[in-house]
């Protein structure tokens, strides 16, 4: 993979990685690629993809509402300004 | 000229898209929230059976195909209002494809798809911070996305009319903000300005764009593609700050959610304001527009119509809507109705006094005036304005004024009151 | 032994036995790194320890990452609701774990575990500490997880059974997740007979999470076993016969024992891994420094920077696999890796649903012993992954499987696995009872024994 582009993954996932952590994931991440071209050996078109090993049947539910009873539970794991939540800047 | 638009309507339901979260509008920040909206780690999203059925409902209107069986996928991005930093949407299994709607002068409008996906948080900017508001956070929307057939700013207007009149009959709220892409290109590339809310910014954006593309044409200069923002407060659309180009989305089929069998799920039964209005305007000799401008954002005008269009003269009815509208009288009764026919056909003033005894069910009072105390009441008010006497000489309108003086004091029919107006004025200046 | 659950509840507690139990484990902790979290639990249930990415409320959840220090859930997951909802037992803890349950040693996360039986081995992972509290105390259940053998693994190096159900039987509502699709939670304990009567409790739909099924669970007891020629050919050689001669022992139960060949197993593993770790990658999205868990206060930094400061929190292992994932995700790859590895899923599930019609699969846990930490620790990311190979194809197929000694070597346990079809859960948990009732399990240690 070239710098460019691995550059370029590590802006996308918003991963900040020191030189040396660079140069050794990098290396890691050639290796495990070349083990992974190995599905391209695997050619049937026919078969259809399996997003769960099960067949599941979707039930959506009734619009009903349901409060969540306990909100400072929610707001105290973060900092808060007047009821909003803090975040950073964009 | 092409425009397209990716139109984002939040959909009227109880509860939010994937949790039991209330979506009513509240203004203290943080109150509908559970773990789910709030994409805490362990929270999983659950489907509410509302958003299909209205999501198949918009899709029905639009004369979408409809997919029997629908999925959802994930749209990873990251920005602080988007709580799991994806967004769970729809793509390639979205809810309707194909569709269309007709807008004025029978100009045909595409519509690409129709996809079910959740709405962000809401994000104040400040210098400094964010602030967020997840309240909204979860609430369902529809996503509609457009061919590029718009060719002008008149068929923008009529499309964003007719889609609202038609959504409004299912419910959905024109007065939450919708909010759209715009894609506009009148050279060989699209520009796309983001996130523009409510129908009046979206109009000024687009003639913004389309007056920035046209003179940067007409010096020989070719809109380049990019992504654009609206600016509000000085009304243009200005070139994005993020480089929004940079970002890969990476869907992948949204591992938390089965695939849904919506086969089953009914479509809400609904009207076509603008076939309604037609309809009425044929059957009753009247003008269409008047009537859709009465029922197109009013649900109980239209039922109020369609209950007494036998029982009264339709223009007279009309009259009594437009009353009604006016005064903003949410609820007539048959009684009161039928009293304000009266009025009308009577040819009386309706005011606030009117209106007040017909509600009350109490006899109106008119100005027991006689033809002479009318012609008093107008010599009067021409001798206290004798200005007026040497100005309605220059302008025949002015009796107009007069009469609707007379007409305001003495509560008299207004036919009559402008007739004999003139009529004096008139022999008060020897002029016929 | 039937049911250390049973014999515990019929037993009369002295009074400071959990005082004295919380003691013992906070000595042994710091040696083994088994815990994240010890509690003194105040009532008088059968000690429960929980993995550290399963949610208990008001208790401290991290996954053992960083990025989740201070975390504190606002809800139960659904398992430990419905397990709390009978009164029956007291949570004693949260155990260690790799990372979001990135690894088959449990080396990766700030305290590496190690196995109680040799201290400079590993104690095998993701849910290592949920294996090293199995063979430390007499008397427990271990709630856990597996995504590609992380219930399997420790529980094999630790000689404790470890059951990992189909996919969809347990809720993961309040789960951390690692691979939506391939997450599940499991028990270990240490015998077939507790894993019953907690997968009892547990099974069953729930509306909080979609995928969960209440599909009918069977208990079909096939004497037929099925060994797979590719997979045990990749064991040690030592293991191998050892392996084998356990198989004799099975035939003289008068189970019948037959070879095939299915050489697309191979794909197991890279398929396996494009899966996880395209899922993983969105589901570590979400840290992102201000919500939960650890908090950058550096606000002067504008939120693209804001979030790759915070997280720098994430371990190399979880950077490596978000990278990863977030390049199977790009649009120029998908159809390559993540389209491919899906349909190498169904074409798995498909063959071996055949075989498993009316047989299990029997293979050993683990292709090697223990390694030594230093050992595990020089291992390369592949050589890493390949040790999955055993455990891999029942979890990519969402088939229940156990875990459970067979024999000890130099006091190390020799595990094998048993895998059933989709929802014979109660089929493979019967196979280990019936192994137990002429096998004695060695434990080192017994604490809390009454």
């Amino acid at each position: 993979m070239e710098d460019k582009e691995f550059d370029r993954l590590l802006k996308i996932s918003r991963i900040k990685l020191s030189e040396e952590e660079k140069q050794r994931i990098q290396n890691d991440i050639e290796g495990i690629l070349r083990y992974f071209d190995s599905v391209d050996k695997f050619n049937e078109a026919k078969i259809k993809p399996a997003f769960h090993p099960i067949r599941i049947e979707g039930h959506p539910r009734g619009d009903k509402i349901e409060k969540f009873e306990d909100k400072d539970s929610l707001l105290s794991n973060t900092k808060t300004y007047r009821g909003f939540i803090i975040g950073p800047r964009i | 000229m092409k425009i397209g638009l990716e139109i984002h309507v939040a959909l009227p339901t109880k509860s939010k898209l994937f949790c039991g979260c209330s979506t009513e509008q509240v203004d203290t920040p943080n109150i509908n929230i559970c773990p789910i909206c709030m994409g805490f780690p362990g929270s999983k999203p659950s489907l509410n059976e509302e958003a299909i059925i209205l999501a198949k409902s918009i899709a029905n209107i639009l004369n979408c195909k409809i997919r029997d069986k629908i999925s959802f996928v994930r749209k990873v991005y990251f920005y602080p209002d988007l709580p799991k930093s994806f967004q769970i949407t729809q793509l390639q299994e979205s809810i309707g494809y194909e569709g269309l709607i007709i807008i004025d002068k029978g100009k045909r409008i595409n519509i690409r798809r129709i996809q079910i996906e959740e709405d962000p948080a809401k994000i104040i900017r400040s210098e400094e911070y964010s602030l967020l508001d997840f309240n909204r956070s979860g609430i369902p929307l529809v996503e509609i996305v457009t061919e590029p057939d718009i060719t002008s700013e008149e068929e923008l207007t009529s499309f964003i009319f007719t889609l609202k009149a038609r959504l409004y009959y299912l419910g959905i709220d024109i007065d939450r903000e919708i909010k759209a892409d715009l894609n506009i290109s009148l050279g060989k590339e699209r520009v796309e300005v983001k996130n523009v809310t409510g129908t009046k910014n979206l109009l000024e954006a687009a003639r913004y764009e389309i007056e920035r593309q046209t003179e940067l044409i007409s010096r020989g200069i070719e809109p380049t593609k990019e992504t654009r923002s609206y600016d509000e407060k000085e009304r243009k659309t200005k070139a994005s700050r993020e480089k929004e180009s940079d970002e890969e989305y990476g869907y992948i089929y949204e591992p938390d959610l089965p695939e849904y069998n919506i086969k089953n799920y009914s479509i809400r039964e609904n009207v076509d304001p603008i076939e309604k209005a037609k309809e009425l305007a044929e059957k009753h000799a009247y003008n269409p527009k008047i009537i859709l401008e009465a029922i197109a954002f009013d649900r109980y005008a239209l039922d109020l119509i369609e209950r007494n269009e036998e029982k009264y003269n339709f223009n007279s009815l009309m009259q009594a809507i437009m009353e009604i509208k006016r005064f903003k009288i949410d609820n007539i009764d048959d009684l009161s109705l039928k009293m304000l026919l009266e009025e009308i056909e009577g040819g009386f003033q309706i005011d606030k006094d009117t209106i007040s005894s017909i509600i009350k069910h109490e006899k109106v009072k008119h100005s027991d005036f006689s033809q002479e105390g009318i012609d008093n009441g107008i010599r009067e008010f021409i001798e206290k304005n004798p200005d007026i006497l040497r100005r309605y000489i220059k302008n025949k309108k002015l009796a107009d004024y007069v009469a609707g003086e007379i007409i305001k004091r003495y509560k008299a029919k207004p036919k009559e009151v402008l007739k004999r107006t003139i009529e004096i004025l008139n022999s008060m200046t020897g002029q016929k | 032994m039937s049911s250390y659950i049973e014999e515990f509840e019929s037993k009369v507690k002295p009074k400071d036995y959990y005082d004295r139990l919380y003691d013992e484990l906070v000595r042994l902790n710091p040696r083994l790194n088994a815990f994240n979290a010890l509690i003194k639990p105040d009532k008088n249930g059968i000690p429960l320890s929980v993995k550290d990415n399963i949610c208990v409320k008001g208790i401290e959840a991290t996954a053992s990452s960083k990025i989740l220090k201070g975390y504190i859930p606002p809800f139960n997951a659904t398992v430990v609701e419905r397990v709390l909802k009978t009164k029956r037992f007291s949570i004693i803890g949260k155990t260690n774990m790799d990372e979001f349950g990135f690894g088959s040693f449990g080396i990766n996360c700030e305290k590496p575990a190690k196995n109680p039986l040799d201290e400079e081995r590993v104690a095998g992972g993701s849910s290592s500490g949920a294996a090293i509290a199995t063979a430390l105390l007499k008397y427990h259940v271990a709630i856990a997880e597996s995504t590609g053998g992380s219930i399997s693994a420790p529980a094999a190096f630790c000689g404790v059974v470890g059951f990992t159900p189909t996919y969809s039987v347990i809720s993961r509502y309040g789960l951390i997740d690692y691979a939506n699709s391939l997450d599940k939670i499991g028990f270990m304990a240490r015998s077939a007979d507790d894993i019953r009567v907690m997968l009892d409790i547990t099974k069953g739909k729930d509306n909080r999470d979609s995928t969960s099924t209440d599909s009918k669970i069977v208990g079909l007891h096939h004497k037929k076993l099925v060994i797979i020629d590719e997979l045990i050919d990749k064991v040690d050689e030592k293991i191998r016969s050892q392996f084998f001669e356990f198989v004799e022992k099975l035939k003289n139960l008068g189970y019948t024992v037959k070879n095939i060949n299915l050489n697309e197993i191979d794909l197991s593993i890279p398929a396996y891994y494009l899966i996880a770790m395209a899922e993983a990658s969105t589901n570590l999205a979400k840290f992102t420094g201000f919500k939960y868990g650890f908090k950058l206060n550096d606000f002067s930094k504008n939120y693209n920077e804001f979030f790759a400061e915070a997280r720098e929190e994430f371990g190399t292992e979880a950077k490596r696999r978000v990278i990863l994932g977030t390049f199977i995700r790009s649009a120029s790859v998908k159809d390559k890796y993540y389209s491919k590895a899906l349909i190498i899923r169904k074409e798995l599930i498909d063959k071996l649903s055949k075989v498993l019609k009316d047989a299990f699969l029997i293979s050993p846990t683990m292709p090697i012993m223990p390694p030594k930490i230093s050992e595990a620790n020089s291992m390369s990311p592949v050589q890493n992954y390949a040790t999955d190979i055993l455990t891999i194809p029942p979890n990519l197929c969402g088939l229940p499987h156990i875990s459970f000694p067979y024999s000890y070597s130099n006091g190390l346990p020799l595990s094998a696995q048993i895998v059933g079809s989709q929802f014979n859960d109660y089929g493979v948990i019967s196979f280990v009872s019936e192994w137990e009732k002429n096998f004695e399990y060695k434990f080192k240690y017994n604490i809390g024994e009454i």
